[in-house]
């Protein structure tokens, strides 16, 4: 294993026309941690996770994934040269994502979901693919509801779906973004349950959430973001520890019904 | 081509601006009538409403016009071919508002009337207080598409004789030989007729607004 | 005076050989519709912003006027551009053009109704912007847009019959010609709508039985 941080970035700054997301961020996510990015909404955790899943592309600094640089590489002067789009995919393809609002592909069952980049990507035969994809299926528990559309699954197992959809790419690191939040609260524990299994097998995982019971004890890491800034990370023992940072206190308060309690 | 012949053009369109104005609003007063049939509990009146519906959405408005006009003296009745014009863009309109209609009162969210059920209001009351707003700020937008739309099939009714913008522009370009210039400034004149009626749907669609939804 | 069945009888050919004219001419008209409206509705998404600009003037134009007065200006006003067609080639180069426009701008409304997560799920998985358009877009926006798809089509089969007015020689035409003949257009315009009716009719039960079978693919509540 080598000594690179599974993910790191540098000096991460991103606007959307005027208003300034990111202010600098600074981060390393160490191979094998689950690391935790929690704070108010508006703080620009979802927009981080966006931006070293490609999805945004930040305005400056740097993020590597296993020491290779994502989207831009540092030239001689330290300024950005955009890399190729080829070496982009190659990059990002060690990383895998699940989104809020699941996005399963409507028209494909749950196994054509897990196949369609498997095949389509991957160049997988369609039989090997399948049976990929079923494996994946079975170890979030949804084996029997391969042939199932999206339409005709809860919103728990949707997301299991698209996990496994993730999994199936055999990805080194795995993005969450707030993979319950759009989940009724008896559904979300089987969603956290498939999470807390990735992590004990050994999963690199950057997960923003407001499940802060998840965060506190799955967690190798917490980061508290706040207005575009970092404004404190550590053990979820430091961090949530006291004595406190004054608005992680702030912040808990508002979060006394979503398992944060037993911390205070 | 002189001014004199686009003026007989604009002078053509005002009366392509009268049958579709007399024809959008008789088939808006015939289409309630239609869209009540649609909805109303008796079967009977459901199916007529429905023929009457699927018939004239599902033939040529051309075809339409064309049998009226052939009809109507047959059954006694010698109108001017205006008159059939506008007896066949009624009844063409009168349908396809009352499926715009019919949407509209189906997509009022049922919890509203609903609750309008636990405030103690009335069935009549539910209606024009509730439904009917509701619906009615629905289905603005496809109302004022069909009114552009009939605007631009009043073309039609050329066929059977009456001298509006289309017919002023093909007996023109048929005595001057200029077909081009004249169908073109046919176009326009439609075209800004068009924009006219759009941008008041877009005023009416402002002001029916209650802030966001 | 009366249309009589032995009248229907002996012109039941000519009648057969117009239809065949119209459904051809609108299965055309539709397909080249359907294609270019494709192309252009890419060509606004995707394309250079000067592009779409340039793209929307025409397709408003088609739009605002009536199809009517686009094929008198396409049959009679063409040959003074130096572009003569007979009848037939005038009325499907109109019906595509026409046709190219409104599909177009449903084409339009179906990459705005993607929501834009299913399209980064797939870029996250990999799928390059060509994959993503063949396997989720299109797919996609095949279910969404089927209903004012199909609604569209009936339109155009309806517009054929305007293209009787530049003599085309399809169904309204020939009944109209029988109708001249026989001095029986009541009974023949009547049949007519009867036969126009039944293919709308035959078309929009196609296109709701395409529908349901489409519609466990509905969105899933996200």
């Amino acid at each position: 294993m080598s000594a690179k941080p599974a993910i790191k970035v540098e000096k991460l700054v991103k606007r959307f026309g005027k208003t300034t997301v990111l202010e600098g961020i600074d981060l390393a996510v160490e191979r094998g941690q689950v690391t935790c990015l929690i704070g108010p909404s508006g703080s620009g955790k979802s927009t981080l996770l966006r931006c070293i899943a490609l999805l945004e592309e930040a305005n400056e600094g740097f993020i590597e994934i296993n020491g290779e640089p994502l989207g831009f590489a540092s030239g001689p002067n330290g300024e950005r040269v955009r890399l190729p789009s080829s070496e982009t995919q190659k990059v990002r393809a060690h990383i895998g994502m699940v989104f809020q609002q699941f996005n399963l592909w409507p028209h494909m069952t749950a196994l054509g979901n897990v196949t369609e980049a498997l095949v389509t990507v991957r160049r997988m035969l369609r039989k090997d693919a399948e049976q990929r994809a079923m494996t994946q299926l079975s170890n979030v528990g949804l084996s029997d509801r391969a042939g199932h559309y999206p339409s005709e699954l809860s919103g728990g197992q949707q997301q299991r779906v698209a996990i496994a959809r993730a999994l199936a790419l055999d990805p080194d690191i795995m993005l969450f973004d707030e993979p319950t939040s759009s989940l009724d609260p008896e559904l979300t524990g089987e969603v956290l349950a498939v999470m807390r299994d990735l992590a004990e097998s050994g999963m690199t995982m950057l997960v923003v959430t407001h499940e802060i019971g998840f965060a506190a004890s799955v967690g190798s890491k917490i980061v508290f973001l706040d207005q575009g800034k970092l404004i404190v990370e550590g053990k979820p023992e430091e961090v949530f520890g006291k004595p406190r940072h004054e608005r992680i206190d702030q912040f808990l308060d508002t979060y006394l019904d979503r398992g944060a309690a037993t911390l205070l | 081509m002189s001014w004199k012949l686009f003026w007989l053009l604009v002078e053509a369109a005002r009366l392509t601006i009268l049958l579709s104005v007399i024809s959008v609003s008789i088939g808006f007063l015939l289409s309630s009538l239609v869209c009540a049939a649609v909805m109303s509990t008796h079967r009977s009146a459901r199916i007529a409403g429905k023929l009457f519906v699927s018939f004239f959405r599902g033939t040529p408005l051309l075809v339409q016009l064309l049998l009226i006009y052939y009809l109507l003296p047959q059954i006694g009745l010698n109108v001017p071919s205006e008159v059939a014009a506008i007896v066949g863009m009624s009844l063409c309109t009168a349908a396809y508002q009352a499926e715009i209609l019919r949407g509209g009162f189906s997509s009022v969210p049922r919890g509203l009337i609903e609750a309008a059920n636990m405030c103690g209001f009335s069935k009549f009351a539910i209606f024009r207080r509730i439904r009917l707003p509701i619906a009615v700020q629905l289905t603005i937008p496809a109302l004022i598409s069909e009114a552009i739309m009939m605007l631009k099939s009043s073309s039609l009714v050329s066929v059977v004789g009456v001298v509006e913008l289309s017919r002023m522009a093909q007996d023109l370009a048929a005595s001057t030989y200029r077909p081009l210039e004249l169908f073109a400034a046919a176009g326009l004149i439609y075209l800004i007729i068009n924009l006219v009626v759009a941008g008041f749907g877009l005023q009416l669609e402002k002001r029916m607004q209650w802030g966001r939804t | 005076m009366t249309f009589d069945l032995d009248l229907i009888v002996l012109y039941l050919p000519d009648i057969v050989r117009a239809l065949g004219v119209t459904i051809l001419l609108w299965l055309a008209g539709s397909a080249l519709g359907l294609l270019v409206g494709f192309l252009i509705a890419v060509a606004r998404r995707y394309g250079p912003r000067w592009l779409d600009w340039a793209l929307l003037a025409p397709v408003e134009l088609i739009r605002g006027t009536p199809f009517l007065v686009q094929i008198f200006l396409l049959y009679y006003g063409g040959p003074f551009i130096g572009l003569s067609l007979d009848s037939i080639t005038a009325g499907l180069l109109g019906l595509t053009i026409y046709g190219a426009a409104y599909y177009s701008e449903l084409w339009r409304s179906g990459f705005v109704a993607i929501p834009k997560g299913h399209v980064e799920a797939a870029q996250c998985v990999g799928l390059n912007r060509t994959q993503t358009l063949r396997r989720i877009i299109l797919p996609e926006m095949t279910m969404l847009l089927l209903p004012s798809m199909v609604n569209m089509t009936i339109l155009m089969l309806k517009e054929t019959a305007i293209l009787s007015i530049i003599s085309v020689p399809e169904l309204t035409l020939a009944v109209s010609a029988l109708g001249t003949k026989y001095y029986a257009f009541v009974e023949g315009f009547a049949i007519l709508a009867l036969v126009y009716w039944a293919l709308v009719e035959a078309c929009s039960a196609l296109g709701r039985y395409a529908e349901s079978r489409l519609s466990k693919y509905r969105f899933a509540v996200s």
